[in-house]
């Protein structure tokens, strides 16, 4: 049910910035266009083809509301199996971003090329699954028997801030490819009991220090709302 | 330019800032400390000159030194594990009776295994004088779990 609602309120985020752009751009002149572009992250469905374990879809979006200013947008769900040394996990759930991308690349005339840095607030809705685990013990007296309790913790939260770096080019008109690397860190993240959320969709493996990182590949179209010229 | 030196500087420092988390440098599933202390004056620690030890009736360990203390593993598979003792011929048991309890510690060390509510159901007094359980839970190996005076 969570899942939905996260959507609709994004859509209705993106809608509700998209109108406020362009009545701002009645009052400046410049040429600049407003624009709503849309697109995948390409390298989810290739993973879920390839690797078994592995199953995700992204829709990524981002609206210029200020010249070099972005409001962008993630959104997918990811589902994970992880093998440890000691045990066997699945993760499950959906997650959103939000957050400002900077262009800090000069243009020429007509070209519409990006090198961003930007900023991200994360959040995921997410299930655990512990498949099985084996104790850990030293030495080799008693072997340990591998148990599989299946046990599944729901309803697991996380929000994160997340670093974006990244470049976007127009390869085909309106057509955009990009690549973008980034770096995050837990705000906050609901536990489950004798267990750790060690895999968050949208946040990747979380490293010890509840750090992250993870890459993007997009592929998104330019929908064109306004262009001005002088 | 300034702008992307800044950037930069963040995004490796935040990079440096992983820790390695591959491999288990934590404590796992516990042993069992025991320790030998003297039953006349029960302060002091008494040594074993040498021990012959049986755990859950598989072969046989000797240890030709003089010991104080040591460590035994604990069946992680069962409730109970049974353990026998010799010294100069004699022998005695002590048989373990617990509650497993798994806790989770880390990625890359998975799961350990606890024990608690400690008991001896055993009192066979050969060299053995008496057996003190010190703490009914085996979650470290910082301290002795179980006092054998002799």
């Amino acid at each position: 049910m969570k899942q939905p609602h996260i959507l609709l309120y994004f859509i209705s985020l993106l809608v509700g910035l998209s109108s406020y752009s362009q009545q701002k751009t009645d009052t400046l002149k410049k040429t600049d266009s407003y624009s709503i572009r849309v697109g995948i992250d390409i390298s989810k469905p290739i993973t879920t083809i390839f690797e078994p374990d592995t199953k995700g879809f992204e829709i990524v979006g981002d609206i210029k509301f200020k010249r070099n200013l972005y409001v962008a947008a993630e959104f997918g769900f990811d589902e994970k199996t992880t093998q440890e040394d000691y045990l066997n996990f699945t993760t499950k759930g959906s997650y959103a971003k939000i957050g400002i991308n900077y262009n800090a690349y000069k243009n020429w005339v007509g070209m519409d090329n990006e090198i961003y840095v930007g900023v991200r607030y994360g959040f995921s809705f997410f299930n655990q699954t512990l498949n099985n685990y084996t104790p850990n013990v030293t030495g080799t007296f008693f072997t340990p028997e591998t148990l599989a309790p299946n046990s599944e913790f729901k309803d697991l939260t996380a929000h994160w801030a997340e670093f974006v770096f990244g470049l976007k080019v127009e390869t085909f008109k309106n057509l955009y490819l990009g690549a973008s690397f980034n770096v995050k860190k837990i705000i906050n993240t609901k536990e489950p009991e004798n267990f750790k959320n060690l895999q968050i969709p949208g946040f990747n493996r979380v490293y010890l220090n509840n750090m992250g990182v993870g890459f993007n590949y997009t592929i998104s179209y330019l929908i064109p709302i306004i262009i001005k010229k002088k | 330019m300034k702008k992307y030196l800044i950037v930069l500087a963040i995004l490796s420092l935040t990079l440096i800032n992983c820790e390695k988390d591959d491999i288990c440098v934590e404590a796992t599933t516990p042993n069992l400390i025991v320790v030998f202390k003297d039953f006349e004056n029960q302060t002091d620690f008494k040594e074993l000159s040498s021990l012959t030890y049986w755990i859950n009736e598989k072969d046989s360990i000797v240890l030709n030194q003089t010991i104080d203390s040591i460590a035994f593993p604990v069946d992680l598979t069962q409730n109970n594990t049974q353990y026998i003792f010799k010294t100069s011929d004699l022998k005695d048991t002590l048989n373990l009776v617990y509650t497993r309890k798994d806790i989770f510690v880390s990625r890359s060390c998975g799961y350990k295994t606890i024990f608690e509510g400690l008991q001896n159901t055993s009192n066979s007094t050969n060299w053995i004088k008496d057996i003190t359980i010190n703490n009914t839970t085996i979650e470290n190996e910082t301290a002795a779990h179980i006092t054998i005076f002799h």
